[in-house]
């Protein structure tokens, strides 16, 4: 035990003291900020702006008044969510229960009408003002996607409407420019025609073509039934209210989103931090054989000792590293709005529970076990580290599969697909990490995580064998066959 | 208690198909130094790394300091045959960490190895990385920690490879303090006049196999002695002399007749002939074989 434990001190030593060591750690939060910070800094979505020049009439004001319907939907959705990190709910609640029910519920049809009669987000922060907290920082209405320019006199009647927009399409008078011809809506009429300079925003497209498609919709209806003419009822949407059953109740908001990113973050920073720290292992392990440092340690220590202090050693290194990541994260809420510290924080409490928090704990340290005894076993197969590329290629594709099915897995993370992935020994701590939050039944948590430790355990004896079997050899490695027999005659005794 | 450090019995080890060490005996007695001869390919590292308890034996038992190995590891100091120290760990800190493996706490092991650095010259070197320092240099710091912890038995393999006259002859003297110290101690070379100056006793194998396990007067014992005769004339009535054996002409190089002589036969009568003969020699001496003469002819006699 204590050979282990200093071997695992001095791989900590050797790998924190290397020279990209926090260089490669820095750049992991780095990278995230940039992801996170370059699309604020470019405003996010560029924003288009658009003319429309409407010779059949009444299709201008049928897109234009959905373009302020979707404005004022965006503007309320983001009080909503800024009200429930900024105002003191309960007094909210006490003092103006039906302002917090068109908050709470930012979708329905009802809060958006409720909210425009009301008078629309300047009115609602007027409300608001005697409820939010200390500290709570400004509104900022999120910035419009679409934005309308009124057209140039020369485009109303221009035959050649192609030739006469061009200019101002080169000119940057407007992203793109539609033209509703005279026949819209009338016989097979139906198309509009949408011009711009090179490639088209599809979201600027699909938002008129859906607001068109709903227009020549209610001129039908209209046609057909004159007396609805006047009617509300021909904008009406369906509202889906949303009611969890279960105990576990259901984030709402921008908690909710929150609540999905956080376990694929810590699902991906397991792989992160797996695969970093565990191709350091195996680099390790074979500049050991080359340099014949390894017969020193195996003089020293038993091969289950070695590998053993070399998986706690990259263990203790892969927490120093999350560790610093957290500071990173810790330094970074210290600098941003106390409303989004507490919707990140609520967003993992509501991942890492008091419950779920140990599960975590162990499905990442077996992650990085199950990783780090792989790496380490190639490791030590390998003669060099052209040897150990050509078995880590097919490896890493094995190993990076989890990544290709995190949205397949989240869009439904108790379906059929990651009920079965789950009990795949390799992946179960990345997918259980990932299903943790949405509660998987009861047999599948406990049965996936017996699974997981079984796996690990399994792999720390199989690799301490192939460590002793090939750490000193020169003979090539073996091939996926060799190995899936060796293992064989492993399991049942039969090896030397 | 039983003098017997090393106690090998039929020791065999093979690779697949390949047998590396076949049925392999032999001994080793407290404080002596024992040069484990071999040509390249002959089973001496894979012997040592036995010895180390690196690799099983497939059949047979070794016993060191009267036990299984895996119960005095610590007891023991090992030079592996190309230097393993990590690159960029400081000299001081590559000998205690593994002193510190070998038992010894790290503040005395530390302690150690600078005294010791010190001792070998090397007191200015003990913050350099093991990358900063020149080979001689690497290889005197391996040794260091192949025996800082004050093992009873150190286990060398080429010990002298790669070494400079001035640093082989220190690290001869550094090999004989060790024995002086009571150490018992086993080296592997291909260096035959080193294993002359050093050894109390050799051990030759080839293809895995003991040829020969002795002390050195015994090694010679086995082999005639050698007169080397020069002159300008064909000497080949030599063969006639009694007490001379062989004569062979000289050849690739060498300027002088070599006669094998006869067990207790000196050189008067070859002298003797010579001057009946009216044969001014231009060269005479009579010596016993060396150990590489002992070396190639027991492993030309094996393959």
């Amino acid at each position: 035990m204590r050979r282990t434990f200093l071997i695992a001190r001095q791989e900590f030593i050797k790998y924190v003291t290397r020279r990209g060591f926090f260089i490669s750690i820095l750049m992991f939060p780095l990278w995230i900020a940039l992801i996170v910070l370059v699309p604020q800094w470019t405003g996010g979505a560029p924003q288009r702006t658009f003319t429309i020049v409407d010779r059949a009439g009444g299709y201008r004001d049928a897109i234009l008044q959905e373009l302020s319907r979707e404005n004022a939907q965006r503007e309320l959705n983001a009080l909503a969510a800024y009200v429930s990190a900024n105002a003191d709910g309960d007094r909210l609640q006490r003092a103006d229960p039906k302002l917090v029910d068109l908050l709470n519920t930012p979708q329905a049809e009802e809060s958006l009408r409720s909210f425009r009669a009301l008078g629309g987000t300047s009115a609602a922060l007027r409300a608001l003002a005697p409820f939010l907290i200390p500290g709570a920082g400004p509104f900022r209405p999120p910035v419009a996607r679409f934005v309308y320019v009124g057209p140039p006199a020369r485009l109303q009647r221009a035959q050649d409407f192609a030739a006469a927009v061009r200019p101002f399409l080169d000119g940057d008078r407007f992203y793109v420019a539609i033209l509703i011809p005279a026949d819209f809506g009338t016989g097979t009429g139906r198309t509009a025609q949408l011009f711009a300079r090179d490639q088209v925003d599809k979201e600027l497209r699909a938002f008129v073509t859906d607001t068109l498609s709903d227009a020549l919709h209610r001129n039908v209806l209209r046609r057909l039934a004159p007396q609805l003419a006047g009617s509300d009822a021909l904008t009406t949407t369906a509202d889906v209210e949303t009611r969890v059953t279960s105990n576990h109740g259901a984030p709402s908001g921008r908690e909710d989103v929150f609540s999905t990113f956080v376990p694929i973050g810590l699902a991906l920073i397991l792989f992160i931090v797996s695969v970093m720290n565990a191709s350091v292992l195996l680099q390790g392990v074979v500049e050991e054989k080359s340099s014949r440092m390894i017969e020193v340690l195996l003089s020293c220590a038993t091969p289950r000792e070695i590998t053993s202090g070399k998986l706690i050693g990259v263990i203790a290194v892969a927490l120093v590293t999350i560790v610093i990541w957290t500071c990173v994260l810790i330094a970074l809420m210290a600098m941003a709005e106390a409303s989004t510290v507490r919707l990140v924080f609520a967003a993992m409490r509501s991942v890492a529970t008091v419950g779920t928090l140990p599960l975590l704990l162990l499905y990442f340290s077996c992650g990085l076990l199950i990783y780090g005894s792989i790496f380490l076993a190639i490791g030590s197969m390998a003669n060099s580290l052209a040897d150990a590329q050509a078995l880590l290629g097919p490896a890493m594709l094995i190993l990076m599969l989890p990544n290709v099915m995190i949205s397949g897995i989240m869009r439904d993370p108790n379906g059929e697909l990651a009920s079965i992935i789950s009990w795949v020994p390799f992946y179960t701590p990345f997918f259980m990490m990932l299903r943790i939050a949405s509660h998987p039944p009861q047999l599948q948590l406990w049965g996936t995580t017996a699974l997981t430790i079984a796996t690990t355990i399994f792999l720390i004896w199989w690799t301490g064998r192939v460590f002793a079997r090939h750490v000193l050899t020169t003979e090539r490695p073996p091939t996926l066959a060799g190995l899936a027999k060796r293992g064989v005659q492993m399991l049942t005794g039969r090896s030397r | 208690m039983t003098d017997t450090v090393l106690e090998l019995t039929k020791v065999t080890k093979r690779f697949g198909d390949f047998t590396a060490v076949d049925h392999l005996s032999f001994t080793l007695t407290k404080g002596k130094i024992l040069g484990f001869l071999g040509p390249n390919g002959a089973g001496k590292t894979t012997t040592l790394r036995m010895m180390l308890g690196i690799l099983p034996p497939d059949e047979g038992t070794i016993s060191v300091l009267g036990r299984d190995i895996t119960k005095v590891r610590e007891r023991i100091g090992y030079l592996p045959e190309e230097r393993g120290l990590y690159r960029r760990m400081r000299a001081d800190a590559a000998i205690a960490y593994i002193a510190t493996l070998k038992g010894m706490k790290r503040a005395d092991a530390l302690a150690c190895a600078r005294k010791l650095l010190l001792n070998f010259g090397l007191g200015e070197f003990a913050r350099v990385r093991i990358e900063g320092l020149s080979k001689g240099m690497a290889q005197k710091v391996q040794l260091l920690a192949a025996v800082v912890h004050d093992p009873e038995f150190v286990i060398l393999d080429e010990p002298f490879s790669g070494l400079d006259p001035v640093n082989q002859s220190e690290m001869e003297q550094f090999v004989r303090n060790l024995a002086g110290e009571g150490k018992t101690i086993i080296f592997s070379t291909h260096t035959m006049q080193q294993a002359e100056r050093l050894c109390d006793g050799i051990v030759v194998i080839a293809k895995g196999r003991k040829l020969f396990d002795g002390t050195l007067d015994g090694a010679r014992a086995l082999f005639p002695r050698r007169a080397r005769v020069g002159a300008d004339a064909d000497l080949s009535f030599l063969r006639n002399v009694p007490g001379v054996v062989a004569a062979a002409a000289p050849s690739n190089g060498q300027a002088n007749w070599t006669l094998d002589m006869a067990e207790g036969a000196d050189g008067r009568a070859v002298l003797a002939a010579c001057f009946e003969k009216g044969v001014p020699l231009t060269h005479f001496d009579l010596a016993p074989p060396s150990l590489h003469d002992i070396f190639v002819s027991l492993v030309e006699t094996a393959a």
